[in-house]
């Protein structure tokens, strides 16, 4: 528990990054460092696009997976990474 | 005096009749007003150069080191350039049509003023990038390790 709060905190300090929030299997944010009510609407509009994108992989080749995607926008880049049970959300401003 | 089989047209100046190189005809005919406007090899067009442009650019992206594929997708989902075989293409350009479509929602559901410039996935095989404008689509397919 201290690993992952000391790596939440090493990303946090990283220049431009603007917040982190972790969400469970079913899109349920359990830790953010961003207000209560973006937190929930990332949360909810990441998670439908990472299935999507997760299921766009395995239609291309059964045997392949999603490790990592990047949305890069005019004001900010949303960095997500997914794992089993969880996925992992960065939002930085990639000018700073 | 013909020139790679070409009779060249410029009259005006006996000096540019004994060049040995094609490349050098046209040159000095973009050179020579009464050449220019018989010469047929003039390509000076705005459109043709900026189609020029783009096939250099996706030759360039092409030939890079890494890179599988290159796809480019018009606004009606069909793909118009293609380095893969046709039917990889268009299942790759339907597939992230959708999925390109649903990130831009996403980016202006968070903010309405903000808008999706490139969408990157990495999966276990490869990396994919899209780049989304005026409703075509540029795909590139590249190794992971490069």
């Amino acid at each position: 528990m201290a690993e992952v709060e000391e790596t939440l905190k090493r990303i946090q300090g990283q220049k431009g990054v603007q917040g982190i929030i972790i969400v469970n299997s079913e899109g349920i944010p359990i830790k953010t460092t961003l207000d209560n009510s973006s937190t929930v609407q990332y949360a909810g509009l990441i998670h439908q696009l990472v299935m999507k994108a997760r299921s766009t992989i395995r239609d291309m080749d059964p045997q392949n997976d999603l490790t990592f995607l990047r949305v890069r926008s005019k004001k900010n880049e949303i960095m997500i990474a997914p794992d089993k049970d969880y996925f992992l959300i960065v939002i930085q401003n990639p000018s700073d | 005096m013909k020139i790679n089989g070409v009779q060249p047209t410029f009259t005006h100046n006996d000096r540019y009749a004994t060049l040995p190189l094609a490349s050098d005809v046209t040159s000095v005919a973009l050179g020579s007003r009464d050449a220019h406007r018989r010469t047929k090899s003039c390509t000076s067009h705005p459109v043709t150069d900026k189609m020029g442009e783009a096939e250099e650019t996706l030759k360039r992206i092409d030939t890079h080191k890494g890179v599988i594929g290159t796809i480019v997708v018009n606004a009606e989902g069909i793909p118009i350039r293609s380095s893969l075989d046709n039917s990889t293409s268009v299942q790759y350009a339907g597939l992230l049509r959708h999925l390109t479509t649903m990130a831009r929602s996403t980016v202006r559901d968070i903010d309405p003023q903000n808008d999706l410039i490139c969408l990157r996935m990495r999966s276990k095989k490869h990396e994919i990038m899209v780049a989304p404008e005026n409703n075509f689509l540029l795909i590139i397919i590249q190794n992971l390790c490069e």
